[in-house]
């Protein structure tokens, strides 16, 4: 398939810019390349959080632009996210991919508060899975695009795997790696699945990702205004569990992406399909795999598998339960969402001894 | 007409004629089965789009001087006799088809077919053209027929989860070298490249851009598309893919009840808030509930959310323009 040319976003053919507050929030970023102008409909604001009450728990979160992930083949690609703004990464600081990860409790009123400096434009927190308030929702067109500070008020009511990512631009964004895990444990806390019915004695985190690493020179505004950046392809060139490079072997026997357990234990896997191609999941059978929960909503039956499709955004729960001891690979394949061919395959493994 | 005479004549309705039907689909089951009559018309024309190109599309259409894609929708009941007739205004031939259902077989230039058949399966279905494969489709040659179980208003199927009001979302990706290679009378040769996607035939204009707030260029306010209810006013969505790309459906504020998938009624009814639409005709029904946002606190009953593909290329237009792709938006009122 082409590869779309890529154009620089600086000759814009709209000018119009939103109804709310004018243009951008800052113009900068820090990728380089296209999409360093003034971006277009956007909606700046940082509003005081309507029924703000006192949280159980808050996440601080700032945004840096300024990140890279080094690949297998050595190559380097810029990469965005946020950073824990209370555990040590500062305003602005580069950050860990994925972003750091959310753990709450079922019925824990949370606190996600965004800080944007100036020179970062606009993003926000969308909690994908978790339904609040639109105020809440991280959605900049129906409510606002974060460009200072705001508090996103939740209260997560349903156990399971989830994610968060920005919402501004989120085609570019989200692909350039603004986002992170975000967990739902039931009041038992980790080790239970759901209350009752399934517990777990050790967790994997396989956050299924594509890279496309000519994006990834852009800046953030890129898209917005009409300028052809070549958004609608997306030609992938890495292939990523949990922002390790998964087509070799580096995702191999690294917890908490691999899985080690001994025969008699259960394994629960999280699985995210984040990206944006289709993915084809292949899990070896004597790892009697059942399926509990799919997009944090607990199945009216669990399902057993070996193997499925998911597309952009799902998120399967399984729990693993092997009886003999063995060195399973779990395999990931990356599938062109027009043609199926296959783009590429991320992997990883559970390690199961006696 | 000539097509000169047709371009000048449809390069200027076609912006405010393309929208086929008025929004919220009603229904009021009948005691007795009826027949329904429908025409269609097969025009083409020209549509200029939000980053100034003009691009061919095909449709069935109204009356033969507008281009509806997609089509206007057909709500039937079980028993039911349809009664079509479709005139082709073009000098191609074309076909109308529901697979499984009926097939008019080829309809010359000029000519007049009437297809009759009897609404059997409970369901939601694609109309299409599938002459030409898929390309009579992708330009626009499509729309949504749904059959109600007989004596019920409430359930897509005897026995169903019930709703109070359905919805169609028809998605298509558009390829505007493969529509105008067609309209010069040529075959594609090219690798498909998709650079507009719409649901039920438009993108969205985010606030403002220009078109945004009108329904017949905003697919965000699109009374067709945008889902407007109170709590508890439980919404059937027929969701079909009339493209060729695998797309992620994606709602916010609530999960949606996965009912049937290509057809088939699923066994367990799963709650999801991303569902797989598969490409080249896949076909879902799901119930999206208007129920509070569970994860809200304070609840809260009112609020506007967005739905849309999480296969985030198709939220772009013309390799950019991000929020100008497939979506809409969810107003709790």
């Amino acid at each position: 398939m082409g590869r779309r040319r890529q154009t620089e976003d600086t000759t814009t053919t709209t000018t119009t810019t939103s109804t709310m507050d004018g243009g951008g929030g800052g113009g900068g970023g820090g990728g380089g390349g296209g999409g360093m102008g003034n971006p277009c409909y956007v909606y700046p604001d940082s509003p005081s959080t309507p029924g703000i009450v006192t949280p159980d728990v808050t996440y601080d979160r700032s945004v840096y632009m300024n990140g890279s992930m080094t690949m297998d083949d050595g190559r380097s690609v810029a990469i965005w996210g946020f950073t824990d703004t209370i555990a040590g990464g500062g305003m602005d600081a580069s950050g860990s991919f994925p972003s750091p990860a959310m753990r709450v409790t079922q019925g824990q009123v949370v606190h996600t508060r965004l800080n944007v400096s100036m020179m970062n434009g606009v993003h926000t927190i969308h909690h994908h899975g978790i339904e609040p308030a639109d105020h809440a929702d991280g959605v900049g067109h129906v409510t606002w695009d974060v460009d200072g500070a705001y508090t996103y008020q939740w209260r997560p009511m349903h156990p399971g795997t989830y994610f968060y990512h920005c919402h501004t631009n989120t085609v570019l964004h989200a692909e350039m790696g603004m986002y992170g895990a975000l967990i739902v444990d039931p009041p038992e806390g980790p080790g239970t699945l759901i209350s009752g019915k399934a517990t777990y004695d050790s967790e994997a985190f396989w956050v299924v990702d594509e890279i496309d690493s000519s994006w990834h020179t852009l800046g953030w505004t890129a898209g917005t205004c009409g300028a052809d950046v070549g958004l609608n392809v997306l030609n992938p060139d890495y292939f990523i569990i949990t922002g390790v490079d998964a087509s070799g072997s580096s995702a191999m026997n690294l917890p908490p992406i691999s899985g080690q357990m001994r025969v008699g234990q259960k394994l629960l896997g999280r699985y995210v399909c984040a990206g944006y191609h289709p993915q084809h999941v292949r899990i070896p059978s004597g790892l009697n795999a059942k399926i509990y929960i799919s997009d944090g909503r607990e199945l009216p039956n669990p399902v057993s598998t070996t193997g499925f499709k998911a597309i952009s955004g799902e998120r399967y729960d399984m729990i693993i339960e092997p009886t003999r001891a063995g060195n399973y690979i779990v395999e990931f394949d990356i599938v062109d969402w027009i043609t199926g061919e296959v783009h590429g395959t991320a992997r990883t493994n559970v390690v199961v001894t006696n | 007409m000539n097509r000169r005479d047709f371009l000048k004549a449809s390069s200027a309705s076609l912006a405010t004629t393309v929208i086929a039907g008025t929004g919220l689909i009603s229904w009021t089951p009948r005691a007795e089965a009826a027949t329904i009559s429908k025409t269609f018309y097969i025009t083409d024309g020209y549509q200029n789009l939000i980053t100034g190109d003009n691009v061919y599309f095909r449709g069935f259409s109204s009356s033969n001087n507008v281009v509806n894609v997609p089509g206007e929708s057909i709500v039937a009941q079980e028993g039911d006799t349809i009664r079509i007739t479709i005139t082709n205004t073009l000098s191609t031939t074309h076909r109308f088809v529901i697979d499984g259902v009926v097939d008019s077989g080829n309809i010359g230039s000029g000519d007049e077919v009437t297809v009759e058949f009897e609404a059997k399966d409970a369901g939601t279905y694609l109309y299409y053209d599938s002459n030409n494969a898929p390309y009579n489709r992708l330009l626009g040659l499509h729309g949504g027929f749904a059959v109600m179980p007989g004596n019920r208003d409430d359930q897509l199927y005897d026995g169903s989860p019930t709703f109070v009001q359905q919805y169609f979302w028809i998605f298509n990706d558009i390829d505007p070298v493969w529509h105008n290679t067609i309209a010069n009378g040529n075959t594609p040769n090219t690798d498909y490249e998709p650079r507009f996607f719409t649901l039920n035939g438009l993108g969205g204009r985010p606030p403002g851009a220009p078109g945004a707030h009108d329904p017949n260029l905003d697919a965000i306010t699109d009374p067709r598309s945008a889902l407007h209810g109170h709590i508890g006013d439980r919404t059937l969505v027929r969701i079909i893919n009339a493209g060729k790309c695998d797309q992620s459906v994606h709602a916010h504020a609530n999960h949606m009840e996965w009912l049937s998938l290509n057809g088939e009624i699923r066994e367990d009814i799963w709650s999801k808030d991303c569902l797989y639409l598969d490409k080249d005709m896949g076909i879902i029904d799901a119930i999206y509930p208007f129920e509070t946002p569970p994860d809200s606190y304070p609840p809260v009953s009112v609020g506007a959310y967005p739905m849309h593909l999480h296969t985030e290329m198709s939220q772009t237009a013309g390799g950019g323009f991000y929020m100008f792709g497939a979506m809409t938006d969810i107003y709790f009122e």
